[in-house]
């Protein structure tokens, strides 16, 4: 077991109203998983990734990562988002004045990494999801399939033991989210790589070997 | 240092124009620049008062005058003896004795008082720096006046000069005895220490004996030393060879709480413009804290992809205060530049009576630039670390969530 969410509840209260977006969520990751979550939009599905990736935190309910109780607040949780987990949001989120290179480097500079190792683990990775002729181009000169692809790459930059994507492909037109969806599976056939997806496309989310939905804040497996 | 921190810091300084010179910097550096160059102006322009009174007070006054403690002169025997003894050791660059008496000089119907100085024959070196014009070793009634003496009895080199001495002492029913001669005035003193220019007559040794009406003896015995920080010692110790017929009088006796008056002052000026880069450093917060705003999706994705928060803090300060710390240094020689200036210019000359010199100029030492530096960089930085609070209160989440 690499990651396990048990009994997740979050609420957020607005002005007048109370949105109850997870209850009692639980969700067990294990090596070699390819997981996707399909939810309507507003459902909560961002919500649940980013209390999986100590981003946020839950009102009530565990995670354990690797064995044991993390919080998103601890003091080790930066080293568990850098160590053991990627993340891969709908929005690249590169940092535009580095280059596909030095970006893909960044969190392995973050592990204490030397710059050589770094770039030249970076330049591999770039290499493996086909963008070894890219590395030197900065963000803005990368198309959005190409973009997402760099971010991949950034996300398995310390060999993670889950990657977490929020809508990987949500931008892209059908192309280009192939050609990201193509390298999700390869990733996680060849190299036994975990990933948990979050996305609007049924369609893909049919291919991955555990499917969950997202409804009135309760995860539901869809595909057994 | 950690990996990340250091190579953020090499992208700046690899690509300084992209990373430091950015348009978000300008006012901060424009107010370190400004008041890091007033600051300077007023410590050097302060220091060199200080430094420049201090030479004159030290060239004014002899490092020691040793005198009679009965206030008689000082008999040939009794000078013989000082002279033998002070002279022993080779500390002692010069060791003159001499008469100095209070008189007036008179041209026409202006009288002013002035101090008569008189050396023996060919012992003008302590005071020819200052003869401006003319010439040092004067001859018999010839005398050496101060330049403000003469402004003020309307006299100038060249002319003669009449000099009173009322024998207070003698007084008759006849009235004040009064020996009066006439001097042709063979040289122009002028030290910058005003308290002096505006007084001093300086005379050979005959003439004013004849003047004071008496045959021999000396005032004191003045004596300048390599050290002068040394003459309060070797006063002490003059005195308890000499025993208590004499006084040995070191020059910081009369120098000494002025010049601590005016260190003081200095630092004073220092403190008072500290407070003007403290302004500056409003807008090295704002400047910080717009930064954070506009970065704040790259520092989003750093915590993302596990940076503490710590690194991220350094990141930032290593930035802002690279261009701080040359901001200070420019503003350190901005301070330079303007010092020469003032010491340049002359629509404004100090007020010799107010300030005991006329003469404004700047002195730069490596120990205040260095205090300058330290302290405004200090100031710098802690403006800098003062903003930084905010990325702990930035919502990464709700960053990452609002970008389309
Ligand atoms: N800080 C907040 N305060 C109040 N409500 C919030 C806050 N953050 C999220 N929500 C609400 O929680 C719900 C779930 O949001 P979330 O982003 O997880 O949905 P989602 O399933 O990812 O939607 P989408 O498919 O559109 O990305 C939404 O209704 C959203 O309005
Ligand atoms: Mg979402």
């Amino acid at each position: 077991m690499i990651l396990s969410a048990k009994h997740l509840s979050k609420t957020y209260i607005d002005s007048d109203q109370t949105i109850k977006v997870l209850i009692d969520a639980s969700l067990d990751v294990e090596r070699g998983d390819l997981i996707c979550i399909t939810g309507k939009s507003g459902c909560g599905k961002s919500t649940m990734l980013h209390i999986m990736g100590l981003l946020d935190a839950p009102d009530s309910g565990e995670l354990h990562i690797g064995g044991k109780v993390v919080h998103s607040n601890s003091a080790e949780a930066p080293a568990i988002r850098n160590r053991d987990l990627g993340f891969v949001f709908q929005f690249h989120y590169l940092i535009e004045d580095l280059s596909a290179l030095e970006n893909v480097a960044l969190p392995m500079l973050i592990a204490g990494k030397s710059e050589a190792q770094a770039k030249a683990r970076a330049k591999q990775l770039l290499a493996v999801l086909g963008l070894a002729e890219r590395i030197n181009r900065y963000p803005n000169q990368l198309s959005g399939g190409e973009q997402q692809r760099v971010s991949l790459a950034r996300a398995l930059a310390n060999e993670p033991k889950l990657v977490l994507a929020d809508e990987p492909t949500g931008n892209l037109d059908p192309a280009h989210s192939n050609e990201v969806w193509e390298m999700i599976r390869s990733l996680n056939r060849d190299l036994n790589q975990a990933f948990v997806v979050v996305t609007h496309d049924v369609e893909a989310a049919q291919k991955a070997n555990k499917s969950f939905e997202l409804i009135d804040g309760k995860l539901l497996r869809i595909d057994a | 240092m950690e990996r990340l921190e250091y190579f953020f810091l090499k992208r700046y300084l690899k690509a300084p124009k992209r990373n430091l010179f950015r348009f978000s910097f300008v006012f901060m550096v424009l107010g370190i620049m400004l008041s890091v160059g007033i600051l300077s102006a007023g410590l050097h322009l302060f220091q060199g008062y200080e430094s420049t009174l201090k030479r004159l007070l030290l060239d004014s006054f002899a490092h020691i005058g040793i005198s009679s403690s009965t206030g008689s002169l000082l008999s040939e025997e009794q000078t013989a003896l000082i002279l033998a003894l002070a002279t022993e050791k080779d500390d002692v660059v010069s060791c003159v004795p001499m008469l100095n008496f209070q008189l007036m000089a008179q041209s026409g119907d202006k009288i002013r008082a002035a101090g008569l100085k008189a050396y023996p024959e060919d012992n003008y070196q302590s005071y020819a720096p200052y003869v401006i014009a003319g010439k040092p070793n004067i001859r018999e009634s010839e005398v050496i006046v101060g330049h403000y003496l003469l402004q003020e009895l309307g006299l100038a080199l060249g002319d003669s000069i009449n000099l009173n001495y009322p024998r207070l002492d003698q007084i008759t029913p006849l009235g004040i005895p009064n020996a009066q001669f006439n001097y042709r005035i063979a040289g122009v003193y002028r030290s910058g220490y005003y308290e002096n220019d505006r007084s001093i007559v300086i005379s050979s040794i005959a003439d004013a004996r004849e003047l004071m009406m008496n045959t021999g003896g000396y005032s004191k015995i003045e004596i300048h030393l390599q050290d002068p920080e040394q003459a309060a010692l070797r006063s002490r110790d003059l005195v308890s060879v000499l025993g208590y017929d004499y006084v040995a009088i070191p020059w910081n006796y009369y120098a000494e709480s002025l010049l601590r008056l005016v260190a003081m002052e200095k630092w004073l000026i220092f403190i008072v413009f500290s407070f003007l880069v403290l302004i500056a450093g409003i807008n090295v917060i704002s400047t910080v804290s717009t930064i954070i705003i506009d970065q704040k999706t790259e520092i989003a994705v750093l915590k993302t992809l596990g940076a503490n928060t710590r690194s991220i803090r350094r990141m930032l300060i290593f930035r802002v205060g690279l261009v701080g710390i040359l901001a200070v240094l420019a503003g350190q020689v901005f301070g330079a530049l303007l010092s020469w200036l003032v010491e340049k210019q002359t629509f404004y000359q100090l007020k010799g009576d107010v300030y005991f010199i006329d003469t404004l100029g700047a002195q730069i030492t490596l120990p205040n630039l260095a205090i300058i530096f330290l302290v405004a960089s200090l100031l710098v930085f802690v403006c800098i670390l003062i903003p930084l609070r905010q990325i702990e209160r930035l919502q990464i989440i709700e960053i990452i969530r609002n970008k389309h």
